[in-house]
């Protein structure tokens, strides 16, 4: 990269979802990316991958909770930009893309009716993903502290809690 | 968020050739956990021009021990500080200030660097120029600060002369108790500061055209007891009421050696030097943690709405001593 350049160093961008190549255009047209969209933006907005939620758009509810490269982050605190080079991961993309059957932890959330209105399970779904990958049998107290960052204004959080400990128990992350 | 130019930079020295060249327009993001709640809110009265990444900056986020100490690339995610075996092991203080950190998610990405420089949480200085236009504050160039006579139970209970927002860092106070460096980068080379020294009552040292690169922390004395206890009004995503961080030495219970550090309660972290000093040969007992708590706090002056913290202050000192007992 040379100093020279007056604007951006970059001009064409791609990201990996769910396993898929998308090359975006960097600008502020309605097919573009802008170098100030946050991640979740850009998978709503772009890529049409509605399952992440934006609620409080400033890192503290988790209800935009994605995977980067297995680890849970908030999309809404992430330059779209500087998500290249990742393996993204959205609630969309943990079934099964050939059978279409949904991951053994999604059904275990409906086994188990851990969720209200449902805004905010698609993040702590991610959450919970997130830390039977790295840890498939976790305790109900890591469980409590993978998904604390994690915010349901309609107090599920006793049957969520069951749902990712039924979950790891049949070995739902296989 | 309102558009600016977005670059990646690729070394240390090629981010300061980068903030040189834009002259103050332009921010770095590490994480961007703080910076983009900065950005989003336009809080500032100088939007930002150019963002400038530094997490594509290679080998920044390193831990790497030795017999004298340890050193932390400014970009090491709070996460890999957590998780690290060697701290754990001989700095557990900063494992537990670092845990106690936001949230998972955030953790992920924020970084040892960022959560140094994070800017202030007080809600004057961060109200939303959406609604009804951001306010200009003392710490933004105006010229009061709107806490004085206003909602001021989160703000600074001492040290503060005309702003009365808090430094907010839980790693900070962690580790100007371990007695940690900072390595930073600018035009003229670079220079090392102890954490300490660090933060000034509007912010911090570090000018526009600076970077933390690195931080280095001492090895502490392996029967050295460190402790760190925050106080918030919930667990996860919440920043401190008060935080407080030490390295208590003792032998038998007579205390040799003592490094306490409060946060949250002034513009900048405070060393608690008399408490310290105070406690260095004597017993530790429950009078005697009482009587440092209350040496701590000595120069405390809360506002109208914020005496509460001086009690909560005092509380978490005297459990700091009484733990290492």
């Amino acid at each position: 990269m040379t100093l020279t350049l007056e604007k951006s160093s970059h001009s064409t961008l791609t990201l990996t979802v769910n396993g898929e190549k998308h090359s975006f255009m960097l600008g502020e047209g309605p097919h573009e990316v802008a170098s100030s969209h946050t991640l979740a933006h850009t998978l709503r907005e772009r890529l049409g991958l509605t399952g992440t939620k934006i609620s409080c758009d400033n890192g503290a509810c988790g209800c935009c909770t994605v995977l980067i490269n297995g680890k849970a982050v908030q999309s809404c605190m992430l330059l779209t930009v500087e998500c290249e080079e990742k393996e993204i991961t959205t609630i969309e993309g943990l079934g099964d893309p050939v059978t279409n059957v949904i991951d053994p932890l999604q059904q275990s959330f409906i086994d188990h009716t851990a969720f209200q209105c449902g805004f905010c399970t698609p993040g702590i779904i991610m959450s919970a993903k997130a830390l039977l990958n790295e840890n498939p049998s976790p305790t109900r107290d890591e469980v409590k502290e993978a998904l604390s960052g994690n915010f349901c204004r309609c107090i599920s959080h006793y049957h969520v809690l069951d749902a990712v400990m039924a979950a790891a128990k049949k070995g739902g992350n296989q | 968020m309102k558009l600016f130019a977005h670059v990646n930079a690729y070394s240390v020295d090629e981010t300061i050739k980068l903030l040189a060249k834009y002259e103050g327009t332009a921010k770095l993001n590490a994480g961007g956990t703080d910076l983009l709640g900065v950005l989003k809110n336009r809080i500032l009265p100088n939007y930002p021009e150019v963002i400038i990444n530094i997490k594509s900056i290679p080998g920044l986020n390193t831990i790497e021990e030795d017999e004298e100490g340890i050193n932390i690339g400014t970009l090491t995610t709070l996460a890999d500080i957590i998780a690290s075996p060697v701290i754990e092991k001989n700095y557990s203080l900063l494992k537990e200030a670092a845990g106690t950190v936001a949230s998972p998610q955030i953790r992920n990405i924020a970084t040892i660097g960022g959560n140094l420089c994070q800017d202030t949480r007080c809600w004057y200085y961060r109200y939303p120029d959406e609604v009804g236009g951001m306010i200009k504050c003392f710490r933004k160039g105006g010229k009061t600060c709107p806490a004085v006579s206003g909602e001021n139970q989160y703000h600074a209970i001492m040290g503060a002369k005309k702003c009365f927002a808090v430094c907010p860092s839980d790693t900070a106070i962690a580790l100007i108790a371990l007695g940690a460096t900072l390595t930073i980068a600018g035009a003229e080379g670079t220079r090392t500061l102890p954490v300490e020294e660090f933060y000034t009552p509007l912010g911090s040292v570090l000018n526009s055209g600076e970077m933390i690169a690195a931080i280095y922390i001492p090895k502490p004395s392996s029967v050295a007891g460190q402790r760190f206890l925050k106080f918030t009004l919930r667990k996860p995503i919440d920043f401190a009421i008060v935080s407080v961080a030490s390295i208590i030495t003792h032998d038998q219970g007579v205390c040799f050696d003592a490094r306490i550090v409060l946060g949250a309660v002034a513009p900048t972290p405070v060393r608690a030097l008399k408490a310290e000093e105070f406690l260095k040969g004597k017993e530790l007992s429950e009078e005697i943690a009482a009587e440092a708590a209350g040496l701590a706090m000595a120069e405390a002056k809360p506002l109208s709405k914020n005496a509460y913290k001086l009690e909560i202050a005092k509380t978490l000192v005297k459990r700091l001593v009484m733990g290492l007992t």
